[in-house]
């Protein structure tokens, strides 16, 4: 299961795992950046479940 | 030596037949208990195998993405740029890469269209989880709706394989000329690029090269990409805190209760063994073994339900918070992966509190003086 | 032998109701005889039962084991005397277990579990091999004539029957000194009778045995070789039964 993920992953130069399919920050959490959920208008608090579960990693919420 | 041994195997004897007396109170306490550790393993069996995957598969993500930005949100790169980072020194080749989101009325899913170059016009390799959602199969036609407003059939040229579901469930493959046809994408520009790059070590500076040379463009490297996973399911965040929180303090009400205190019953039973010759240490070991066995017991049972309902069952049970509100969700078995460290946290936090709340209320009892049992 | 000098035991010192039960008594309990200590309630009898039994420690005085009986002291084989009044309260623990065996005035028995879990109970903490502990009490139980209730709960046994466990438990340990606390108060004339045959038994196999009672029953058996009068925590007199 894994190497016909890894496989896919290279082939088509992907960058995330298809989990969270509701927005494009949960769906590509690695290409979305602390304002993404914010995209949609400016007061968008965090409406999907998913979203609790797929935070912003650390190093980006502590960046200066 | 033996003696010793022997005096525990006689007080473990006796504990155990203490607890089968009180059997419907030891029972309850124990599926509690039980039910408590079962919650927090599976959470944690299934984070910790997760990030793992997560790990693994993406190791062959694309050593850097560059994406533009404008006015702080992601735009359409011009491939014109491809050129110029290709010249960077220590850039192998730059792939720009060409993909988006579809939204499906009908189902209400969200699908991941991306552009793969050996496909023919006209087809599409879908995603196993879109074949599920949609009930299409290789062969038949999928329905997208371009932008000019008409619906395009696509045929089905391939389903993309179950065991790669975790990377492509929701995939949507065309070829170039018919991604920029559906959604009228300018000619010119990509939704990002795709850097390969000779040297590990030289990423970060290349990415400053790329964020200097073009102060409008976001590199992403390949560590960053792996980092995000390893922080999904933060246990500092969310959802994870509410339901370890809940655990927690589930599991702190209930050894609170134990701990609160020790029945008449069981009082006038260690005055009565203190009489007959069995000293405080005695009584306290006592005790420590009614609290160790149902502690054991519960961990082992709560931690292997735990891991049968997470890799054999693929966890079923989680499966409703995990989807949130997306219609598709993809199926996959997780390869079990056990941490020890988490598991040795988990039996600390929970078995050592647990047996030290049995002992002590009993503490108190233990230390009557044999000749009270004279009087009473 | 049992020999005790000048012993006082008061409780509560330094609180507000304090009470001297044990005022300076000597004493000497004879090896392999049947003592009994007959006085009114209130008298000290129960406390100097612990007294001599290793429960409890006396306030001011000595008491002295001495003789072949003293067990479960390391070394104790070879002393032909100890010491008891200042021992740490691990080695008192241990010379209580192996060689004291008391019978309760309401049997004490732990409800709930079998007669013959009950007959163990004492000598669990000895380490002793579980396997020779149950010969050795159902040996004791049909000594009694109990053996057919051994797996029944104490509950469910008669008063005398439920006398005679607690006799098989007090032996658990083999101790060399039966202590009995009014052993007869809820006994009737017959199984009173048959106690004191008991107790006779007890004699003949070289053990010492110590009984409070005011039961004349007891006290004016002819089984008896001492009688210590108590009163106010005195002894009245003391001597040879009539």
């Amino acid at each position: 299961m894994r190497e016909a993920s890894r496989l896919m992953v290279q082939q088509l130069q992907l960058t995330d795992l298809c989990l969270f399919t509701e927005a494009r920050y949960t769906r590509h959490p690695s290409m979305a950046d602390l304002h993404s959920a914010f995209q949609d208008h400016p007061l968008a608090l965090e409406h999907f479940p998913s979203g609790s579960l797929a935070t912003p990693p650390r190093f980006r919420r502590e960046r200066p | 030596m033996n003696r010793s041994i022997e005096r525990h195997r006689n007080i473990l004897d006796f504990a155990l037949s203490s607890l089968l007396r009180r059997k419907g109170k030891n029972v309850s306490l124990w599926v509690m208990y039980t039910l408590v550790v079962f919650l927090i393993a599976a959470i944690v069996f299934y984070t910790h195998a997760l990030k793992r995957e997560a790990a693994l598969i993406l190791q062959g993500a694309p050593d850097i993405v560059v994406q533009k930005m404008v006015a702080g949100r992601h735009d359409l790169v011009p491939v014109g740029y491809v050129e110029k980072i290709a010249a960077i020194r220590g850039v192998t080749a730059v792939r720009p890469r060409l993909w988006g989101y579809y939204y499906d009325a009908v189902t209400g899913a969200n699908f991941t269209l991306m552009a793969s170059d050996d496909l023919p016009p006209g087809t599409a390799d879908i995603g196993n989880g879109i074949a599920r959602t949609m009930r299409i199969a290789e062969g038949d036609f999928i329905p997208i709706r371009a932008v000019p407003g008409a619906t395009t059939l696509f045929q089905v040229r391939k389903v993309l394989p179950y065991a790669s579901e975790l990377a492509s469930s929701d995939l949507i493959l065309l070829s170039e000329g018919d991604l920029r046809a559906l959604f009228d994408f300018p000619r010119g520009f990509a939704t990002d690029l795709a850097l390969t790059v000779g040297n590990p070590a030289e990423r970060a500076t290349i990415a400053a090269k790329i964020a200097a040379q073009f102060p409008d463009s976001r590199p992403i490297l390949n560590s960053e990409i792996l980092r995000t996973y390893d922080s999904i399911f933060d246990w500092r965040g969310g959802m994870m805190v509410v339901m370890l929180g809940v655990a927690v303090f589930s599991f702190v009400i209930f050894a609170w209760d134990k701990a609160t205190g020790l029945s008449a019953e069981e009082r006038k039973e260690i005055g009565i063994l203190k009489s007959v010759g069995w000293e405080t240490g005695d009584v306290l070991l006592l005790k420590f073994w009614e609290g160790a066995v149902v502690s054991l017991a519960a961990f082992l049972c709560g931690v292997i339900l735990a891991y049968v309902q997470v890799f054999f069952f693929s966890a079923s049970l989680f499966e409703p918070a995990l989807k949130g509100w997306a219609v598709l969700y993809p199926r996959f078995k997780l390869v079990p992966d056990v941490d020890p460290y988490l598991l040795a946290v988990l039996f600390f936090l929970t078995v050592v509190p647990y047996t030290v709340a049995t002992i002590i209320p009993s503490w108190r009892a233990a230390t009557v003086d044999p000749d009270a049992a004279m009087r009473s | 032998m049992i020999a005790l000098h000048d012993v006082t035991k008061s409780f509560n010192i330094g609180k507000p109701n304090p009470f001297t039960a044990v005022r300076s008594v000597g004493l000497t309990i004879a090896a392999a005889r049947l003592t009994v200590l007959k006085g009114p309630s209130g008298s000290g009898k129960t406390t100097l039962l612990t007294l001599i039994g290793c429960m409890a420690r006396p306030t001011s005085g000595r008491i002295v084991l001495s003789g072949d009986g003293i067990a479960g002291f390391p070394g104790g084989e070879e002393m032909r005397e100890l010491d008891i009044t200042s021992l740490p309260e691990r080695f008192l623990a241990g010379i209580r277990r192996a060689t004291f065996g008391f019978i309760f005035q309401h049997f004490n028995l732990v409800r709930g579990i079998t007669v013959l879990e009950n007959v163990m109970l004492p000598a669990y903490p000895t380490g002793e091999r579980h396997g020779e502990v149950r010969k050795r009490a159902v040996e004791l139980l049909s000594l009694f004539n109990v053996e057919r209730h051994a797996h029944s709960r104490v509950d469910l046994l008669s008063g005398g029957e439920t006398q005679r466990v607690a006799i098989a438990r007090a032996l658990i340990n083999r101790p060399s000194v039966i202590v009995a606390d009014e052993p007869t108060a809820h006994l009737d004339t017959d199984l009173s009778r048959e106690f004191m045959e008991i107790v006779g038994s007890f004699k003949r196999e070289g053990k010492t045995v110590l009984i409070a009672s005011h039961d004349p029953l007891v006290c004016e058996s002819s089984r008896v070789d001492t009688v210590v009068e108590m009163r106010d925590g005195r002894i009245l007199r003391s001597g040879s039964a009539p």
